[in-house]
C-alpha cells in the first residue's frame, strides 16, 4: 500500500530531526554536568525523541530499532525521574547509543542487516545503570503488556447535531480615521475587504460628525465604522490587518462573547440603532459592498477552507530531484535573459527604450527567483556539525585521548550538495586533528594544557563565501619534521629554503604523510592531498595556519552555491573571461610611476605603499609569451584567504554580470587555473578563471622573500 | 446518515508518523470527517471554536499532553462533551485512572492495528 509507503518515509525523515533533537538535547545535558544545571525539560525532550522513534518502529514492525530505543528510553526515564544521575560515564553511554540509534535508523530506512552484538552490548551496560530490581518502571516490552483495567465509556452521538459550524469568535472592531490616514494614500475600504478574508463581517459606518455639505471640509475625516466580524482568527491577528495604519486612526479591537447574542450584546454596550444585521448574510448575495448614504453594510463570505486539512502546515517536502531541475532551468532562464539582452544591444535599442526597461525588470525577477531556489537548496550545517561531533567521540576513544568539540555558527546556511560533499573531507580533517593535531594527555599537562584537547568547527558567512574551521588546541604542526619529511620522499628540493606558510602548504602535496606508522585513524591511505582536490572540486581553497605549541586551524572557503556566481567579464587577448567578484578587492588603472620592474620580467604595483606582484593573464594562459604594457591595461586586485595580494592584469573589463557555472570537469577535464566555464549572451563559452590558483601558478617566478609589504 | 459519513474527528498528534498511521486506520475504517492538530493548544483553541464528536489524542506531546487536554476539554462548556480517546505506546494504570477520573472514553495502546482501532472507536461511539 503506498499510503503506508508515504508514512513509512515521512517516519524516517522526522527520525533525522529527532534524532538531531536527540543529540543537542544530550550535549545541553553534557554542558549542564559539572554544575548540575541542565533543564529537567531537556532529559523530557530527549526521552520524548527517543520514545516517538520508538513508536513509529514499532508500527512499521522494526524489532531491533524498537528492542534497542525500549532500553535507551527506559535509561532516560531513569534520568528523567531523577533516579539516574548524568555523569560523565553515563553520558558518554547516551551518546553511543544514540550513535547506535541513527544506526539502527539508517539501517531500518535500507532494509540493511545490523550487528546486534554493538547493540547488545549497549542494551546490557544501558541495563546495568538502571535502578535496582523491583523499582524499574512501570512498563515493559509489549508482549508481558499488564492486563489494564477501563471500562470504555460510551458517546451517545446525535448525528443530526453537526458541531462543526457552530460559534466561531466574535470580534468587533471599531474604527475611525484620521485625516492623515487618508493622506498617507491608505482607504478603509481596503482595510474591510482585507478583515472580510478573516471571515463573515458586518461593517456599519457612523456617519454622526458628518456635517452639512456647505461646512463640509474636503479633506477632513469624519466617518467611523463598526466592524462585526465572525472569524476563527485571534485578536492579534485581527489587529495586525491595522499594522499599517496603526496611529493614524482610532481602533478599538474586542471580543464579543457570542454571535448570536451579538445585538443584545451590542446593545447593552451602548451602540446606538438596533439591529446589525441589516443585510442578510447569505452567500449568494452580491458580494460587492453596498453603499449607501446613511449607512454602508459590507457582507463578505467566510473564507473557504481548504479541503478540511489544518492551516497549520508551514513546510512541503520536495523531491531533491525536482529541486535540481528547478536550479537547473532557472539557470537556463538566466542564460536566455542574458541572450536576450545581448539580441537588444546588437539590435542597437536603447536604454531608454520601453523594451530594454522590461528587459531590465525580466533580468531582476530571474535573480529573485533564482535566490530563492537557492535557498531552498539552502540547509544548515547543523547536521554536519552533528556528524562530526560523532566522529570526534569515534575518534577520540581509538585515540584514547580525551576531546571535547566545540561549534560555532551552526545555522549557518549552505547549499545542500556542498554540504553533502563536505562529510567526507571533514571527517578526514577531524580525525587528523585528533589524532595528529592534539597531544596525548601526559605531553598536554607537561605543556600546561588542560588535559581534555578541544577541537573547535565553525562556519560562518564572509564576503559571498562560505568559511569553515577546524581548530584544535594542540602542538601545532611540526615544521622541521615536516620539511624533512618532504626532502627524504623527494617533494621539495634538499637545499629549498622555505618560508612557515609554504611548509604548511607541504601537508597538501600527494603523497605526504607525517604520521610515521600509519594510525588507525586518519592513516587509511588517503593524504590531506584528497581532502584538498576534493575541496577544489566544490570550487572551495583549504588553508592552513598553525603556530607551535598552541594549536592548527584548517580553514575551508568555499562559494556559497555550485551553480551561479556574480562575474566580472573581462577581455584577455581577445578572449572573454569571467573573475568571481567575491575575489576582487578594486579595479585600478596604474600610471607609470606605480609600476616597479622586480629583476626580469616581474613587475609589482604600488598600492597604497605595499607592493603587490602583477600577474597577466594574458602570459598565464598562454596567449602571449611577453607581458603586455601594463599601462594599457587594468588590473584585478585580488585578495587571498591568506591576505596576500596580488593583481590580475586584463586588457578590459566588459561588464559584471551573473554567469550560471557550467562544470568543465565533466566534460572535458580540470584545467589548472580555471574553476569551471559559463555560456555567454552570444552563446559562446567563457572560462571562469580560480584567482588564487592562477596566482599560485604564477608565484615561484617571485621569490617569496620579496612577496610581501613594504616599500 | 450513516455514522461513519458523519462522524467528526480530529486526531492530535505531535508527530507526524503516528498521525499518518492514525489518520490512515479511521480512512480504512470509512471515517469521513478528519481533521487533526500538531499540539493540544492548537487543539484546545479549534475545539472551543468549533467541536467535533470526537477527539483521538496522543498522550506525551510538548506542551499540553493528552491528558491535560482532556481535562481542559471537559472544563470549557462547548467542548465537555466531546468524546476522547486517548492513544499512547505507553500507558499504566495510574495514566488510566486519571483518565477515567477526567472521563477517558477510552484508550488504545500503540502499536495497532486497524481492527484494534475499530473496536476501540465501536466501543465509544456503537456499531461502525
Amino acid at each position: 500500500m503506498t499510503a503506508t509507503n508515504d508514512i513509512r518515509q515521512t517516519f524516517f525523515q522526522e527520525c533525522d530531526e529527532l534524532l538531531e533533537a536527540l543529540n543537542d538535547g544530550l550535549s545541553e545535558i553534557d554542558d549542564g554536568i559539572e554544575d548540575s544545571s541542565f533543564d529537567l525539560e531537556t532529559v523530557n525532550a530527549v526521552f520524548r525523541s527517543v520514545h516517538s522513534i520508538k513508536g513509529g518502529g514499532a508500527a512499521f514492525g522494526l524489532d531491533a530499532l524498537v528492542r534497542f530505543s525500549h532500553q535507551f528510553e527506559t535509561t532516560l526515564d531513569e534520568m528523567r525521574s531523577g533516579r539516574l544521575v548524568p555523569t560523565i560515564d553515563v553520558m558518554k553511554l547516551c551518546h553511543r547509543a544514540a550513535d547506535h540509534l541513527s544506526d539502527l535508523v539508517g539501517a531500518a530506512q535500507e532494509e540493511a542487516e545490523v550487528d546486534e552484538t554493538a547493540g547488545a552490548d549497549l542494551i546490557a551496560r544501558m541495563a546495568a545503570l538502571g535502578a535496582p530490581p523491583g523499582t524499574a518502571p512501570g512498563e515493559d516490552s509489549a508482549a508481558t503488556e499488564p492486563e489494564l483495567s477501563f471500562e470504555p465509556l460510551g458517546l451517545p452521538i446525535d448525528l443530526a447535531f453537526d458541531p462543526a459550524p457552530i460559534g466561531s469568535r466574535t470580534i468587533k472592531v471599531e474604527f475611525s480615521a484620521t485625516r492623515q490616514l487618508y493622506a498617507n494614500g491608505n482607504d478603509p475600504t481596503y482595510l474591510f475587504r482585507e478583515l472580510s478574508d478573516l471571515g463573515n463581517i458586518i461593517a456599519r459606518s457612523d456617519d454622526t460628525d458628518l456635517p452639512s455639505l456647505e461646512d463640509l471640509v474636503w479633506d477632513e475625516s469624519y466617518l467611523g465604522w463598526t466592524l462585526t466580524l465572525e472569524t476563527e482568527k485571534s485578536l492579534e491577528e485581527v489587529r495586525e490587518v491595522f499594522d499599517f495604519v496603526e496611529g493614524l486612526c482610532h481602533l478599538d479591537i474586542s471580543e464579543v462573547d457570542d454571535f448570536s447574542n451579538q445585538v443584545a450584546q451590542t446593545q447593552a454596550i451602548g451602540v446606538p440603532d438596533a439591529p446589525l444585521r441589516e443585510t442578510p448574510a447569505s452567500p449568494t448575495e452580491d458580494k460587492v459592498p453596498s453603499q449607501s448614504y446613511g449607512s454602508s453594510t459590507i457582507v463578505a463570505d467566510q473564507p473557504k477552507k481548504a479541503g478540511g486539512s489544518s492551516s497549520k502546515k508551514s513546510s512541503v517536502r520536495v523531491d531533491l530531484d525536482l529541486v535540481d531541475r528547478l536550479i537547473n532551468i532557472v539557470g537556463e532562464l538566466v542564460i536566455n535573459q542574458s541572450v536576450l539582452a545581448q539580441c537588444v544591444d546588437d539590435a542597437g535599442l536603447t536604454e531608454r527604450t520601453e523594451l530594454a526597461t522590461s528587459l531590465n525588470e525580466f533580468k531582476n525577477l530571474a535573480r529573485d527567483i533564482q535566490e530563492a531556489v537557492m535557498s531552498i537548496q539552502a540547509q544548515s550545517v547543523k547536521p554536519l556539525f552533528q556528524r562530526m561531533a560523532r566522529i570526534v567521540r569515534e575518534a577520540s576513544d581509538i585515540a584514547g585521548k580525551t576531546v571535547r568539540l566545540e561549534t560555532i555558527g551552526e545555522a549557518t546556511e549552505v547549499d545542500k550538495t556542498v554540504i553533502e560533499r563536505l562529510v567526507d573531507p571533514l571527517t578526514h580533517m577531524i580525525r587528523n586533528s585528533v589524532d595528529h593535531g592534539l597531544e596525548g594527555a601526559d605531553t598536554r599537562r607537561a605543556a600546561g594544557k588542560p588535559e581534555t584537547g578541544c577541537i573547535t568547527l565553525s562556519a560562518a558567512h564572509r564576503s559571498g563565501r562560505v568559511i569553515i574551521e577546524i581548530s584544535d588546541d594542540g602542538a601545532g604542526i611540526n615544521r622541521p619534521k615536516v620539511l624533512d619529511i618532504a626532502k627524504s620522499k623527494g617533494l621539495v628540493p634538499r637545499d629549498a629554503v622555505l618560508t612557515d606558510a609554504e611548509i604548511d602548504k607541504l601537508l597538501f602535496l600527494p603523497g605526504f604523510s607525517t604520521a610515521r606508522e600509519v594510525t588507525d585513524l586518519s592513516g587509511r591511505g588517503v593524504g590531506m592531498d584528497v581532502v584538498r582536490s576534493a575541496i577544489q572540486k566544490l570550487g572551495g581553497r583549504v588553508n592552513v595556519m598553525s603556530s607551535p605549541g598552541k594549536g592548527t586551524t584548517m580553514s575551508i572557503s568555499l562559494p556559497l552555491t555550485l551553480a551561479v556566481l556574480d562575474g566580472m567579464v573581462v577581455d584577455v587577448c581577445g578572449q572573454t573571461m569571467v573573475v568571481p567578484i567575491t575575489a576582487i578587492i578594486e579595479t585600478l588603472r596604474p600610471t607609470k610611476e606605480d609600476i616597479h620592474a622586480l629583476g626580469g620580467q616581474n613587475l609589482v604595483v604600488s598600492v597604497r605603499e605595499k607592493f603587490v606582484p602583477i600577474i597577466d593573464l594574458g602570459t598565464v594562459f598562454g596567449h602571449r609569451n611577453e607581458p603586455g604594457d601594463v599601462t594599457d591595461m587594468v588590473l584585478l586586485l585580488i585578495e587571498s584567504d591568506q591576505q596576500q595580494n596580488w593583481a590580475l592584469a586584463v586588457d578590459r573589463i566588459y561588464d559584471q554580470r551573473q554567469v550560471v557555472i557550467k562544470g568543465l570537469e565533466g566534460n572535458y577535464g580540470r584545467v589548472p587555473g580555471v574553476a569551471a566555464a559559463t555560456i555567454l549572451g552570444d552563446g559562446k563559452i567563457a572560462l571562469i578563471i580560480d584567482p588564487e590558483e592562477t596566482a599560485e601558478g604564477a608565484r615561484p617566478v617571485v621569490p617569496s622573500s620579496m612577496m610581501l609589504d613594504e616599500v | 446518515m450513516s455514522l461513519k459519513d458523519n462522524l467528526s474527528v480530529l486526531v492530535v498528534d505531535d508527530m507526524s508518523t503516528s498521525r499518518g498511521i492514525i489518520m490512515m486506520a479511521l480512512e480504512e475504517i470509512g471515517i469521513k470527517k478528519v481533521d487533526f492538530r500538531t499540539d493540544g493548544t492548537e487543539a484546545l483553541k479549534m475545539l472551543s471554536a468549533q467541536p467535533v464528536h470526537l477527539v483521538i489524542s496522543d498522550y506525551n506531546m510538548p506542551g499540553l499532553d493528552g491528558l491535560h487536554l482532556l481535562k481542559a476539554l471537559r472544563q470549557n462548556r462547548t467542548t465537555q462533551r466531546i468524546g476522547f480517546i486517548l492513544v499512547s505506546g505507553k500507558i499504566d494504570q495510574t495514566i488510566i485512572d486519571t483518565g477515567k477520573a477526567l472521563g477517558m472514553n477510552n484508550f488504545i495502546r500503540k502499536p495497532f492495528t486497524t481492527d484494534q482501532m475499530r473496536t476501540c472507536l465501536q466501543s465509544v461511539v456503537g456499531p461502525l
